[in-house]
């Protein structure tokens, strides 16, 4: 039950990461395309900016549970068995501190704009803490994740970001692209 | 002095024992950063600063090109775009030494300048090119080697994910270091393919015999194949040239281009263009949260006064430029042997880029150079992930495929040297575009 809720909660944040991006085009090209027609967005490049945030901070733990995360693994890939297991509790411990540690204060952040009321500056007077509600939100979401995958390893569980080797030249290429270089 | 070169040394320990470790790259940055802010008196609130530093470099415009330029190369891959190249392609090439391995080199040169990526340009390539030139007997060695070299322009030719990080994190404008890519990136190719013709005019018996000669309007024929591609590199840069569209913008004009070849060629289902969003969440997140890390652990150097330090240090030694930029050479291609691209981006710049301006060099220029670096990265052992790609889609094992690609390192190397000697290939354009 819960197992199944959290991963919704992983995927659909992602979704909408999706849909910020595809929010992202389209403004983009009303932008664009609407400039020598005359059609103008408000604070069209505030809207750009925000989904921007959102769209790489709600796709985190989607991302992270992917396997798509990067670290070195030119030494740890050598390791097996027990020490392999304990190097990848540290591994979450230290990253998961650090992910909380973002998390509270993003969402601090967030706080205080909606307590003091802070507006942007653009033309679009929004109260801040509305796009930065991605923002923390999307870190709360990836700390749930660690925390989650975590409670898995310790239990003596794989950890689920690994991804298998892959096999097939395809599968090769899918990873190459998804490395982004 | 010698208390900062202390805790640079300690820095730097804690950094590596935490990549090593397999801890992710952006929090063994953030981690860094928040050690370093540790050291500095006054009591800098290290979590506040945390926050808003990286709220601030993330809540932005220019940045947006970033997934944009992701998701065009996602629609890109997933077409024929690959198989038109090399019908368009390789009728014109029969009478050069060489002649179909120069498709490498040429095709990798043209989907470059649609995509941002150097393994995806090196895959969609190889995809078709692999095969058909294995069987027609070319060399496998040579056509091994250049489809792993020729696949890094794809970082090289603008769009390019790696500039745009550089960008962001040396703050220059990406349309200038995408202007500056396009010569360096033409160097390259003639680089490569002078390459390919020399070493076939050595080795006669190892180039098959040419294609069935081909007339004019055949060729022209079938050339046609070309012209979805060549319309989308035109409409792409003459935005970005004609000044209609700014960076981000020329990025979403991009999209709406391959979304329209992906049409054409009837593979645009709600499932592919689905995949490619996706596809496109993931490496922009894991790409934006590196910069996060990288961006809070710049600010924390900048406040400890390390990066200023240590560029007076470097000064001190009077080096000349050469010397500096061989040095930094050295440097960056040990760090690729660990590294990707994008983590030796923004894992060095803190504290290079003070060091360089200080020595002189422009920003866009070394824009240029570490691009040129990544792509050493790409094609050395042990991590380069064309090496990776090529090895899998060949069913070669690892050494081959490094030894295949060792000359074309080797010609990256001399690129470095000419733009290091003649830094004109690279400035001519951007202040051709920006005077002043």
């Amino acid at each position: 039950m819960i197992r199944t809720l959290l991963d919704k909660l992983y995927l659909f944040a992602g979704y909408a990461a999706g849909g910020f991006l595809i929010a992202i085009f389209v403004l983009m090209m009303l932008l664009s395309a609407g400039r020598p027609i005359g059609l103008n967005i408000p604070a069209g490049d505030d809207l750009v900016s925000w989904c921007m945030v959102a769209t790489s901070f709600l796709g985190l733990a989607h991302t992270f549970r992917h396997g798509e995360m990067i670290r070195v693994g030119l030494l740890i890939d050598r390791l097996e068995g027990r020490p392999r297991h304990i190097i990848e509790i540290i591994s979450l411990l230290v990253g998961g501190s650090f992910v909380a540690f973002f998390a509270y204060y993003a969402a601090l952040l967030t706080f205080d704009s909606w307590r003091f009321h802070d507006m942007a500056q653009g033309v679009l007077p929004v109260p801040l803490w509305i796009p930065q509600l991605g923002y923390s939100g999307g870190l709360f979401i990836l700390l749930i994740a660690f925390i989650d995958e975590f409670i898995h390893v310790v239990r003596g569980n794989a950890p689920r970001y690994e991804k298998p080797k892959p096999v097939t030249a395809e599968e090769v290429v899918e990873q190459a692209i998804q490395s982004g270089v | 002095m010698a208390e900062l070169v202390g805790i640079s040394a300690l820095l730097l320990v804690f950094l590596t024992i935490l990549l090593a470790g397999g801890v992710w790259i952006a929090m063994a940055l953030m981690a860094t950063g928040y050690v370093g802010m540790q050291f500095i008196g006054g009591g800098i609130p290290s979590g506040p600063v945390l926050a808003t530093t990286i709220w601030g470099n993330s809540n932005s415009w220019a940045l947006a090109a970033l997934p944009l330029f992701i998701w065009m190369g996602e629609i890109l891959f997933r077409t024929k775009l690959s198989e038109e190249m090399f019908r368009g392609l390789a009728p014109w090439l029969n009478r050069i030494p060489g002649r179909l391995m120069h498709v490498n080199v040429l095709a990798c040169g043209i989907f470059g300048s649609v995509s941002g990526s150097s393994a995806a340009t090196c895959a969609t390539v190889a995809k078709i090119a692999l095969p058909e030139l294995k069987k027609r007997g070319y060399d496998e060695m040579v056509s091994l080697g250049s489809l792993a070299g020729a696949g890094t322009l794809g970082i090289l030719i603008p769009p390019s994910i790696t500039m745009v990080v550089y960008a962001v994190a040396a703050n220059v404008s990406i349309i200038q270091i995408f202007l500056a890519g396009f010569l360096p990136g033409f160097l390259v190719m003639a680089l490569y393919s002078g390459y390919i013709a020399g070493w076939s005019l050595a080795h006669p018996e190892k180039t098959p015999p040419p294609e069935p000669q081909m007339t004019l309007s055949e060729k022209l024929h079938e050339s046609k194949q070309l012209i979805p591609l060549t319309l989308l590199i035109l409409l792409v840069f003459l935005s970005l040239m004609l000044g209609w569209a700014t960076a981000t913008e020329c990025a979403a004009w991009g999209v709406m281009g391959s979304l329209g070849i992906a049409w054409w060629h009837g593979a645009l289902t709600w499932e592919s263009f689905w995949a490619s969003v996706m596809g496109t969440v993931r490496v922009n997140c894991m790409i934006m949260l590196i910069l996060a890390g990288a961006s809070y652990m710049s600010t924390s150097m900048a406040y400890t006064g390390i990066p200023a330090t240590l560029a007076g240090w470097v000064d001190s030694f009077h080096l000349s430029p050469y010397a500096l930029i061989a040095a930094l050479t050295v440097m960056y291609i040990v760090l690729g042997t660990a590294l990707d691209g994008i983590s030796m981006i923004v894992l060095t710049t803190s504290i290079v880029i003070p060091m360089v301006k200080q020595a002189g060099f422009d920003l866009v220029w070394f824009g240029i150079f570490v691009v040129l670096v990544v792509e050493m990265a790409e094609v050395s052992p042990p991590v380069g992930f064309n090496l990776f790609v090529l090895q899998t889609m060949s069913g070669k094992d690892s050494n081959t495929v490094a030894r295949a690609s060792l000359p074309f390192f080797f010609l990256l190397i001399v690129a470095v040297a000419i733009i290091t000697v003649f830094p004109d290939i690279v400035m001519v354009l951007p202040r051709l575009a920006f005077p002043g």
